[in-house]
């Protein structure tokens, strides 16, 4: 056990970090990230707060679907990476990252339901198949949407989000009904995964994460999210900051880096490019699925190109390895 | 906690297989499980001489990097090659297929000093 923005996490069960992640690739495994934010947000007023905090317009979903936004600050820079679930017309639970929750409260003054759930991930491409054992009704839930599903007689929250990269859901369930819905799981044959494993999925995935590839001095547009944007929605929070950024045009960007080398990269290594530096890592690992190092980096806008070469230094020895476009790996189709 | 009798330790969490002029050594089942699972290992240098304490080879596992210390004075003499493309072999076998290399030493190398089963298990278990 870790701990981990407050919380005591496993990083791996007995399988180990490996074994679980190509688990989710090939089958599924359920997470246990009830360290995950909730806040409850509801009222006739409740949208319109939201659509003036976050970059994301919820005009392109409705209720009962799951939108994934940004908070920023006043300078642009992202507070927060998010999804909203819209629950129905005006109830919306929005989840922030574990240490984030009192900054989303601050900015948007709903109410922490956090303590009262626990959330379990079930991710994989057999995971519904084995989420039919326990709720038919949860395990057919769609991608993206958001439904009231009764669990063992009790009512949660389904949702058909996650962050592995694969087809899956995320169980909002009452405290009191969890444990038993992670041990119907694990019965119906899902294997549990730590959070070891969630690093390494989000990672060849291509999906950020906060403190790492988001956080201060880093806008939705050096992260190459600028999909998350809704510039013509109306006034949001940080853009004003953020406009002005795009027009005059970004230094460095995220960029994917491959190194065909078994050798893991790791976080805060320098990034050269015939010898001269050219960026900083902020993740990096050995892909479990792709055998060797896979990295994201900020680098300097010129060298951004898919194919550039560059060298990693780690602790004094370079990798070669090369600018990618992600995600590192891609979901298998069907 | 496997702590095989017939070996000696570190506390580095090495093992040393003593036999005449030659040890072969490798990491503790105990530093194994510490370190999680292991998807590289810098190789030693066959060849190489080294005095022991010396930082010589690294593992890496997926969640952190450690160094492996020379646990005698000598010079490398064999290295486990299968450790490229199966670094797990020291998490699944850490005092069998796992092994890292073999030494020849000589009489000042420092074998005295290492921990018997018993001491290196008083280390670990505390």
């Amino acid at each position: 056990m870790v701990p981990f923005g407050g919380w005591e996490m496993p990083l791996s069960y007995e399988s180990g970090t490996v074994s679980e992640h190509l688990r989710c690739r090939s089958d599924s495994v359920v997470f246990d990230v009830s360290h995950l934010g909730t806040v409850r947000v509801s009222g006739s007023d409740a949208k319109e707060g939201l659509q003036r905090a976050f970059t994301n317009d919820l005009n392109k979903i409705g209720p009962g679907r799951a939108q994934y936004t940004h908070l920023l600050d006043a300078d642009a820079s992202v507070l927060d990476d998010i999804i909203v679930w819209w629950i129905d017309d005006e109830t919306f639970d929005v989840m922030p990252n574990a240490s984030n929750t009192s900054r989303v409260i601050d900015a948007i003054s709903g109410r922490d339901t956090t303590e009262s759930r626990a959330i379990l991930a079930v991710q994989g491409p057999r995971a519904r198949q084995r989420m039919q054992a326990l709720s038919a009704e949860a395990a057919a839930v769609p991608r993206f949407a958001v439904q009231r599903v009764g669990i063992f007689e009790t009512q949660c929250l389904v949702a058909g989000t996650g962050y592995t990269g694969e087809d899956g859901i995320e169980i909002a369930a009452p405290v009191s009904v969890a444990e038993k819905i992670f041990d119907a799981l694990l019965d119906a044959g899902v294997t549990p995964a730590g959070l070891g494993a969630r690093d390494t999925l989000r990672l060849e995935a291509g999906l950020p994460l906060h403190g790492h590839e988001l956080g201060p001095g880093i806008t939705p547009l050096h992260a190459g999210l600028g999909w998350v944007v809704a510039w013509n929605k109306g006034d949001f929070r940080g853009k004003a900051a953020l406009t002005a950024i795009r027009e005059a045009g970004l230094n460095r960007k995220l960029v994917g880096i491959s190194t065909p080398g078994r050798r893991p990269p790791r976080e805060g290594c320098v990034v050269s490019h015939l010898s001269h530096k050219i960026g900083t890592t902020t993740s990096g690992n050995f892909s479990p699925t792709l055998n060797h190092g896979i990295a994201f980096a900020f680098v300097d806008i010129e060298h951004i190109e898919p194919g550039t070469e560059v060298a990693i230094d780690v602790r004094g020895t370079d990798l070669a390895g090369s600018v990618v476009t992600t995600p590192f790996v891609k979901k298998q189709s069907g | 906690m496997n702590i095989p009798e017939e070996l000696k330790y570190t506390k580095e969490h090495e093992w040393v297989r003593l036999s005449g002029p030659t040890a072969r050594i490798g990491i503790t089942d105990y530093a194994q499980d510490a370190l999680g699972d292991i998807v590289f290992v810098a190789l030693p240098q066959l060849g190489e001489s080294v005095s022991a304490g010396d930082s010589f080879s690294e593992v890496e596992s997926t969640k952190s990097v450690s160094e492996i210390y020379a646990p005698l004075a000598g010079k490398v003499t064999a290295i486990n090659g299968a450790l490229e493309e199966t670094p797990e072999l020291m998490n699944s076998d850490p005092y069998g297929e796992g092994w890292l290399c073999e030494f020849e030493f000589g009489a000042s190398s420092g074998a005295d000093s290492l921990l018997d089963a018993s001491g290196y298990r008083a280390l670990v278990e505390g």
